[in-house]
């Protein structure tokens, strides 16, 4: 189940190991049993938690440029669909549309759009295909919805993986507290 | 990340001795604090972790809620700007905008559309100010919490 955050388990810390392929970080309770059950002394600790915050980092990265570009899908897709249901209110009446329409920039020429059934679709890949009005809605539809589904799944990966890169961040400030803590008493006992 | 930074700044310097928890981890709320002293001894439970979490994710939230807001507030101002000018205009066929294009609509129609577009519009900004009232007083909520734990050696502010 590894889709639970950890902001779920109020109890225990055990909690996800990891998220779509993103390295949960385990929170640390006592850093000393920490460093023992590692075996790692302090500095080599942190520069193993220095190295986990960048990896946190390339992730976060890819995920923030794929929610751009989703986001800028969505309104594309609310667009089209607009003109979509335009199309169909004419439908009934008998009367073309006229539309001002973009040749280049800055240059704009008219159109008359006559009465029809069917639309053609841009899909990608220089690919456009002609559908009739009602699927033309229906196959936006499915697409403006699965567009808007994965962004709330982005946006809780997104969540999940700054959580980690707090944990990690803590980690490191108490890793290093104990460390020179340590060293202070060192320094205390040599001095008596 | 600037916490990331600072930290190996210290490390390097090891005669300091400095205590910092990060919160806001896109770095804009992280300043790590000087501590003269002991170093604090306040154990950080799964709990603070927790809560030091969610203070970073309301962080987060909130200054995406700030952007938005700015959109929407110029959304607004935008179609208020648009009915002005169509009460001033006197033409019978409007240019209104469908998609990318501009398809010529009746005057009454885009009044229509407009006033809809309008409500839907402030609406939605009611909503965004709403949410940045709640995770405001969230935030406030959360930082009476962790600085009554951890007091100098957490800091929550912004840069």
């Amino acid at each position: 189940m590894a889709a639970a955050a950890s902001a779920s388990s109020p109890t225990s810390p055990a909690a996800v190991t990891e998220r779509r392929g993103i390295p949960g970080a385990s929170f640390v309770e006592d850093v000393e049993t920490y460093l023992k059950q590692s075996g790692l002394d302090a500095n080599s600790s942190l520069a193993f938690l220095q190295e986990r915050l960048q990896q946190y980092k390339i992730v976060e990265m890819k995920l923030l440029a794929q929610q751009r570009d989703l986001q800028a899908k969505i309104p594309d897709i609310e667009k089209c669909l607009d003109v979509v249901a335009t199309l169909e209110a004419k439908k009934g009446t008998g009367e073309a549309l006229i539309a001002d329409f973009e040749v280049s920039e800055g240059i704009y020429s008219r159109a008359k759009i006559e009465d029809s059934d069917s639309v053609c679709l841009w899909l990608g890949a220089n690919v456009m295909l002609e559908y009739s009005l009602e699927e033309a809605k229906a196959l936006l539809e499915k697409n403006l919805e699965n567009a808007k589904a994965s962004l709330e799944v982005l946006v809780a990966d997104l969540q999940f993986l700054r959580d980690q890169v707090t944990i990690t961040q803590v980690t490191v400030a108490r890793v290093y507290n104990w460390d020179v803590h340590q060293r202070r008493i060192k320094q205390a006992t040599k001095e008596e | 990340m600037y916490f990331a930074k600072r930290v190996e700044e210290l490390i390097r310097s090891s005669s300091a001795d400095r205590f910092g928890a990060a919160c806001g981890s896109s770095g804009e709320a992280s300043v790590p604090k000087m501590q003269k002293g002991e170093g604090s001894e306040a154990q950080v439970t799964w709990e603070d972790q927790q809560n030091i979490n969610k203070f970073g994710r309301l962080n987060n939230r909130f200054h995406e809620l700030e952007d938005e807001i700015k959109v929407a507030k110029e959304t607004n101002e935008n179609l208020e700007d648009a009915s002005n000018e169509l009460i001033l205009s006197d033409e019978d066929i409007v240019r209104f905008q469908i998609g990318e294009v501009f398809a010529h609509v009746p005057r009454e129609e885009v009044e229509n559309r407009l006033e809809k577009m309008k409500e839907d519009a402030s609406k939605e900004l009611e909503r965004l100010e709403e949410e940045k009232e709640s995770i405001l007083a969230q935030m406030a909520e959360l930082k009476k919490i962790l600085y009554g734990k951890f007091k100098d050696s957490i800091n929550l502010e912004e840069d």
